[in-house]
């Protein structure tokens, strides 16, 4: 055997060899049979050195545990956590791509109802029914505009700039500062009190404000 | 160097899916496991078994293993908690001896059987194992027989064996590597004609 390998192993075995020979030797050291052999003799001379008295130098220890391990999966452990740090990789890489796509939908959506018309910025939001109890007087500042459920197969919810900053400023750690702070800036731009193109339209429809039942957000 | 650097080496293998690397671990451990066990049972087999055990529990909670302690010293406190179970379940456990056994067979009781290491071969062989290594230490020259003495004996490191024997840390390696390849090379001879002579025995 290369005398330089065997000098490394004995250096390896007293843990007095540098980690990168460490590395090579300990890949060859678990495939090589007869350096396995050298390394247990190894252990034995230490064993009769230090006077192990009661411990039987040919034991069968290293050999009943080596079958036994046959039956054991093998370990993977630091390969899991390595594929449990990817999942959260993908699953933060995820989040981020679902808040980016929200916050420019809403950028989109802003611009594409605020641009030309002078109208405020008012988002609406689909509901298939509104219940019953929540419907209050009209003209309320802080109120979205339900219509009326017989005229209206699909009423729509409209959402005050106010609660939409709120909105914004309370998910805004979803979303990047750049589009957050061009949404903040198209709310900034819109105008109270006047309403969205649909609402005017809307009122012009049913002649006024009277046949528009005006519904408190919860 | 000295950091358990080669023990974690072999560790993050096993880790990694290298059963080969423990079995590296136990064969440099398994005299030292046993040899601790023994301070709790007297026995040897059951030294052993206690030993074997205890390097399973190890290779199981290996994952959990970070290396915040030496791996000798994780595995210790295995052994430990392994023996001190072991000797607490036999003292509840009754000695359960079959009077009415008519044949020993491969279930032959715990408590009662031989293991090869035991067998009258398998004593011989050990004594001559430990004749043959102190015969080999005794026929080294004297600057040898010092270092691989200060190692195993004393446990000291390469730089403190270095500063003990007034040379280069280069040498106190060279030192202790042929003082290994001269016991081995005896040793060879008896674990070849040892083995070879307990199958004739079989």
């Amino acid at each position: 055997m290369n005398e330089e390998l065997d000098s490394q192993l004995s250096a390896m075995f007293d843990d007095e060899l540098p980690g990168a020979e460490c590395e090579l030797l300990a890949l060859r050291l678990s495939r090589d049979d007869a350096l396995k052999a050298r390394w247990s003799r190894y252990a034995v001379i230490g064993a009769v050195i230090r006077a192990e008295r009661g411990v039987v130098l040919q034991s069968a220890v290293a050999g009943r545990v080596n079958a036994a391990l046959t039956r054991e999966p093998v370990l993977a452990g630091a390969a899991q956590t390595g594929r449990r740090g990817a999942a959260i990789w993908a699953r933060l890489a995820g989040g981020v791509g679902v808040a980016a796509g929200v916050a420019a939908v809403s950028i989109f959506w802003l611009r594409l109802h605020a641009s030309g018309t002078g109208q405020p910025v008012v988002a609406t939001v689909a509901s298939t029914a509104a219940p019953a109890g929540l419907h209050t007087a009209a003209n309320s500042p802080d109120s979205f505009v339900v219509p009326p459920v017989s005229r209206l197969s699909t009423p729509a919810i409209t959402v005050p700039p106010t609660q939409l900053a709120d909105y914004v400023v309370a998910h805004s750690a979803y979303s990047w500062p750049i589009t957050r702070g061009s949404l903040l800036s198209a709310l900034m731009v819109s105008e109270p009190g006047t309403l969205s193109p649909s609402a005017v339209s809307e009122q012009r429809a049913s002649g006024g404000h009277g046949n528009a039942t005006h519904h408190t957000r919860q | 160097m000295g950091a358990d650097v080669s023990d974690l080496t072999l560790v993050r293998r096993v880790q990694h899916g290298d059963k080969g690397a423990f079995d590296v671990l136990v064969l440099k451990y398994q005299h030292k496991l046993v040899k601790l066990v023994t301070r709790y049972v007297r026995n040897p087999a059951e030294a052993e078994d206690i030993a074997q055990e205890a390097f399973i529990k190890a290779y199981r909670a290996l994952p959990q293993f970070r290396g915040d302690s030496a791996f000798y010293t994780w595995l210790y406190r295995i052994a430990i908690n392994t023996a001190k179970n072991a000797v607490v379940s036999r003292d509840r456990s009754p000695v359960d001896y079959d009077l009415d056994r008519t044949s020993i067979d491969e279930s032959y009781d715990m408590q009662g059987r031989l293991k090869d290491s035991e067998t009258p071969e398998g004593l011989v062989l050990t004594d001559e194992i430990r004749q043959t290594v102190n015969a080999a230490i005794e026929q080294l020259p004297e600057d040898l027989r010092t270092a691989i003495v200060l190692r195993e004996l004393e446990g000291l490191s390469y730089e403190q064996i270095a500063a003990t024997m007034g040379c280069p840390v280069g040498t106190v390696r060279s030192r202790i590597f042929r003082a290994r390849e001269a016991i081995d090379q005896r040793l060879r001879e008896v674990f070849e004609g040892g083995l070879g002579r307990t199958e004739e025995l079989q």
